[in-house]
């Protein structure tokens, strides 16, 4: 048998025309196809960081994603009659008198949230208030909380929904009539006993504060900082939550908002059976965020609009692009809050108790729709949630809205950030080779004529591996530095110690321009090594980062790819390299003095609600940054 | 039937589970060994031990993911006398029972000295007029079950109708009349009441039910309980106990948990607080069993000390293993749901634990005489699941991942590694 085979190979390559052996080509092909590799490294990256950024740019086209579906089975939404009626709209209103009467005599936070608990305890629903208190760098905010929890009549009561209000809408104004609704609701669901979860009904002083302070109560998680009543009722588990936010007199639409803290995104069929009940149910339309369409309104359409102005008229008039800006917007809106690991409202506060919230903003307008409309959306999606069995699991916590009911999938989007953060690994091992070899210059003329020749004349180099990784740690250790100077209270907002910090940090790494070049043949250049695991690290978090949060990774790719690729040191003057430095010192700290406001912001979020994005772009992004600046004022 | 040693008690209680389980539609069945404890501090035998020369074992076990439901009442209703057709039970109409804000289902069976076995079986419920009468409280037997009762059962012993008066002073109209009254009861002889019996209670001065917004009653029970789990990690957590003792007097009471393994406590980190104080002198004869993963459940057995008037929280960590895949239940997303914690409150033989202030003991100490179990809500655990939804992609990745991890190493392993002289490549 054996015999056979070997005959039958001998004869194969007799008639492939070689008589040498399999090994020896196979080993001849390999080296070709790495020479080929290798000689086209340049063009491979620049193709794959190209391709990377015009899928990017391709995600909003109007012929990419696909409609929204309900993939868990148990949701069945807008199935059920609903009964949320005129009279329940009357009792709204009178809550929205009493309220409206507190307001207009100023009452404290602690009157209102007493007056909450009695109407609560009027209707028979256990309830209680929760004082609490924050201490943070912007100083002290107090206020007070009030709950109720209606349990569940058909189950034990281990699991819940959560409804809510804050006291302060997502506009600024107050949300008297989101508060209204949720007792209203209260009211008139403890009227039926199909309730197969506890109803927790939260009504949250300030915005965002005081549901941080019930949540973290309500799973005994510790904060520091802030001070919380510990809650004196309890229920299970909170699988889904609802919050309601309705400043307005009447809404013409409803807004779904969904990003959490940090990046995190309720499971999509959360907000795809709301946007069915919304439209069939209710009969309101659904928008994402307050966008609404440019198309629809025309008179304000350069306004809503973010298609350039100074386009031709005739690019501006066609459908495609029309479509192509409003999905731009949205998703525009998205990354926004994703990659700054904000929330767009409160409910992204419970995201981090694997609570799938969303939160519906009544678009305030002139009409049509009130009280009447949103009580029978809300009814109906109660009931939708529950229907559950199990916490909303399937495959829906990675998409991209562009439309309320047309999303991208994973696949779809994904492979744009993965391409160039691929392009970024290449160039980074590339690098990292070269540093290895050292190709002896004086006989280039007729090792050219010799073709081939040369590669086997390179000589191999040490690399100063261990100099290049503590400038790596030296700089992510400054930014660690620089995240506790920021965030000490005394630099909070003062311009001259944001500027301080910026020459601090900008400067100090100059002291590479003393670095002295060493002989290329007896060692690798420092700066070589250091753009090698430069590279490779950025690579390494846009790929990581892509999965948990794809906006940041975005984000990050746009921010990095270039920039760190094509850092190279240049054998020019001073005055050039300086120049080409400053550019990346702005673009690693420029945040400092540029955008004050947005990094109190982003600090404020990272004391009080826990988001990393301020840390993030003190110790990866920003040293990063550095270490490509570094790069370029090395000598070469 | 004493204890022979062809059949052990486990198998016995075997026997019993999957009788009840069969006798009442319920998975009682599934109430194994993981989930079988036997607490002797916390659970002292009901009635008389027979006399059988032999010693007794205890056990006990809670199924705490199911709901009482209709086809646990069909054969509830069919050990009954006169089955659902008259008397009282003719009142067990299960459209309304189940439509209820609190219903529950017992028997209690239990040996009796020198009278038998005696078998009780109770139906609980808690209704709410004001959702069945349009903003009243009036209610009548119609408006909550829905039927009346027509003939009376003739093999009953006695069939009786106890409706507590409300305490506060407003007129309240009873019909029909022909009752006695006793402590605030009203009781209605029903194999002697004029039939159809409707009763009916109703509040003719009041035109819609406020609740009340300070609540001046009396607490129901002299303990109440709140237990939670904290935490929301799928690794650790911590269980939060707070009991709160509603008497002017010290109580003592048992306190047991009989946890399967799913939720396994740090003992250590037990913590006892009462008015901000660590009280460690409130917990006393600790019992305590630990779980084995797979096979054994937890069991805590301890007595508390609860101080008059005030609330007693206790708390410690626990940890949630990682199940076998297998061990998943079908819809895994859900959770465990873990079984309730139990209080008993003990005996008191004497006085000598009453307030040296208080003078003559409260009106209800006299009930504080006779044990009354408590038992907590259930609670709900999330413990790592893997995504079921898709285990196709799973097991499809990972096969990919180890063929090619394992192809390389096994090409590695058995390759000859030789010297091959590559000449220049002929042009």
């Amino acid at each position: 048998m054996a015999a056979v085979l070997q005959a039958v190979r001998a004869r194969l390559r007799r008639l492939l025309g070689t008589d040498e052996n399999g090994t020896v080509m196979k080993i001849r092909r390999r080296n070709q196809f790495n020479n080929f590799i290798w000689k086209s490294l340049p063009i491979i990256r620049l193709i794959l960081l190209v391709a990377g950024y015009a899928w990017m740019l391709a995600i909003p086209l109007p012929n990419l994603g696909r409609k929204t579906y309900i993939d868990e089975n148990a949701l069945q939404p807008g199935q059920v009659n609903t009964y949320w009626n005129w009279p329940d709209v009357l009792r709204a209103d009178r809550y929205l008198a009493d309220l409206e009467g507190l307001r207009d005599r100023n009452a404290s936070s602690a009157e209102q949230a007493a007056y909450i608990v009695d109407e609560f305890k009027k209707l028979g629903i256990p309830s209680a208030t929760q004082a609490y208190s924050f201490t943070g760098t912007s100083g002290v905010s107090n206020g007070t909380n009030a709950y109720a929890i209606h349990s569940s009549p058909r189950a034990s009561g281990a699991e819940a929904i959560l409804i809510s209000a804050s006291r302060i809408s997502r506009t600024g104004d107050l949300n008297l009539r989101g508060i209204s609704t949720v007792i209203s609701l209260a009211a008139y669901l403890k009227g039926s006993s199909l309730w197969a979860k506890d109803l927790i009904f939260v009504i949250s002083d300030d915005h965002l504060l005081g549901m941080q302070a019930w949540i973290t109560s309500y799973h005994g998680s510790e904060q520091s900082g802030l001070v919380a009543d510990p809650l004196t009722l309890s229920s299970g588990v909170i699988w889904t939550a609802l919050n309601i936010d309705y400043p307005g007199h009447s809404f013409s639409h409803l807004g779904v908002f969904f990003e959490g803290l940090n990046g995190r995104l309720p499971n999509q069929d959360l907000i795809n059976s709301f946007g069915l009940i919304s439209v069939y149910t209710g009969g309101v339309p659904i928008l994402l965020y307050d966008h609404r369409d440019p198309r629809e309104v025309p008179h304000l359409e350069s306004k809503l609009s973010i298609i350039p102005s100074w386009l031709p008229e005739i690019v501006k008039k066609q459908d495609a692009v029309k479509e192509y800006g409003f999905r731009a917007k949205n998703i525009l809106r998205h990354v926004g809050y994703q990659a700054r690991g904000q929330t767009s409202g409160v409910h992204g506060l419970l995201h981090r108790f694997r609570i799938d919230a969303i939160t519906l903003f009544a678009v305030p307008a002139t009409g049509p729709h009130g009280f009447h409309a949103i009580g029978r959306i809300i009814e109906s999606t109660l009931r939708t949630m529950n229907n559950l069995l199990e916490r909303l699991h399937a495959s829906f916590f990675f998409y991209l809205l562009v439309l309320p009911s047309t999303f991208l999938k994973i696949g779809t989007y994904l492979p744009s950030v993965i391409l160039v953060s691929v392009s970024m690994m290449f160039t980074g091992l590339g690098e990292w080779v070269d540093a290895r070899w050292y190709q002896p210059k004086q006989s280039s003329i007729e090792e050219k004529a010799a073709n081939g020749q040369a590669k086997s004349e390179a000589i191999p180099r040490p690399r100063p591996v261990l100099k290049a990784l503590s400038i790596v740690l030296l700089t992510h250790l400054a930014g660690i530095a620089l995240f506790y100077l920021r965030t000490l209270s005394l630099a909070s907002g003062s311009e001259t110690m944001s500027l301080l910090l910026f020459f601090l940090m900008a400067s100090v790494p100059l002291i590479a321009l003393t670095a002295h070049p060493s002989p290329p043949q007896a060692v690798a250049p420092l700066s070589k090594t250091l753009k090698a695991f430069n590279l490779c690290f950025a690579s390494t978090v846009i790929s990581v980062t892509s999965v948990l949060n794809f906006s940041l990774a975005a984000a990050l790719a746009v921010s990095l790819g270039v920039p760190l690729s094509y850092s190279s040191p240049s054998r020019s003057s001073l005055g050039i390299k300086l120049a080409g430095y400053t550019i990346y010192a702005v673009l690693g700290f420029g945040w400092l003095v540029l955008c004050r406001k947005e990094v109190q912001e982003a600090i404020w979020n990272w004391e009080v609600l826990g988001a990393w994005f301020a840390l993030f772009v003190c110790i990866i992004y920003s040293p990063l940054v550095l270490q490509a600046a570094i790069v370029s004022v090395l000598p070469p | 039937m004493g204890e022979s040693a062809a059949r052990s008690v486990d198998e016995r209680w075997k026997g019993l589970r999957n009788a009840l389980s069969g006798q009442f539609c319920a998975s009682l069945g599934s109430l194994d060994e993981q989930r079988t404890t036997s607490p002797e501090l916390t659970f002292r035998p009901e009635g008389s031990l027979p006399q059988w020369g032999t010693t007794h074992q205890l056990r006990h076990g809670t199924l705490p993911s199911e709901h009482v439901c209709t086809e646990n009442l069909t054969p509830f209703l069919k050990l009954l006398p006169c089955k659902s057709l008259t008397g009282i039970a003719s009142l067990l109409n299960p459209h309304r029972l189940f439509d209820a804000d609190w219903h529950g289902l017992g028997v209690h069976v239990r040996y009796l000295e020198n009278e038998g076995i005696e078998v009780r079986l109770s139906f609980q419920s808690v209704f709410d007029p004001v959702r069945y009468s349009n903003g009243r409280r009036d209610w009548s037997l119609r408006s909550v079950f829905d039927r009346v009762i027509d003939r009376s059962c003739p093999i009953a012993h006695s069939s009786e109708i106890r409706v507590a008066i409300p305490k506060e002073e407003t007129a309240v109209a009873i019909t029909p009349d022909s009752y006695t009254t006793h402590a605030g009861f009203v009781y209605f002889n029903v194999s002697n009441a004029s039939k159809p019996l409707d009763i009916s209670m109703s509040w003719p001065d009041e035109q819609k039910f406020e609740y009340a917004t300070v609540s001046s009653a009396v607490p129901l029970t002299h303990v109440s309980v709140r237990r939670t789990l904290k935490g929301s990690s799928q690794s650790r957590g911590r269980l939060s106990v707070s009991i709160t003792n509603h008497m002017p007097i010290t109580i003592q009471t048992s306190y047991l948990e009989s946890m399967p393994w799913l939720l396994q406590f740090y003992l250590h980190s037990l913590q006892i607080y009462s008015n901000g104080v660590s009280r460690d002198d409130l917990i006393s004869i600790v019992s305590y069993i630990p779980s084995v993963p797979h096979v054994r459940p937890t069991l805590f057995q301890a007595i508390l000390t609860l101080p008059p008037k005030s609330t007693l929280h206790l708390s410690m960590d626990v940890i949630k293993p990682f199940l076998r895949y297998t061990e998943h239940p079908p819809d895994a997303q859900r959770g465990w749901d873990l079984p309730p914690a139990v209080l008993v409150p003990l005996l008191h033989s004497n006085s000598s634990t009453l307030d040296p202030g208080l003078s003559n003991p409260p009106s209800g100490f006299e009930q504080l005489r006779l044990p009354r179990r408590m038992y907590t809500p259930v609670l709900l655990v999330d413990l790592a699941t893997p995504d079921f939804s898709m285990p196709y992609n799973v097991i499809i990745m990972s096969c990919t991942l180890i063929a090619l991890i394992f192809g390389m190493v096994f090409n590695l392993l058995t390759r000859k590694f030789t010297l091959i002289r590559v000449s220049p490549e002929p042009k």
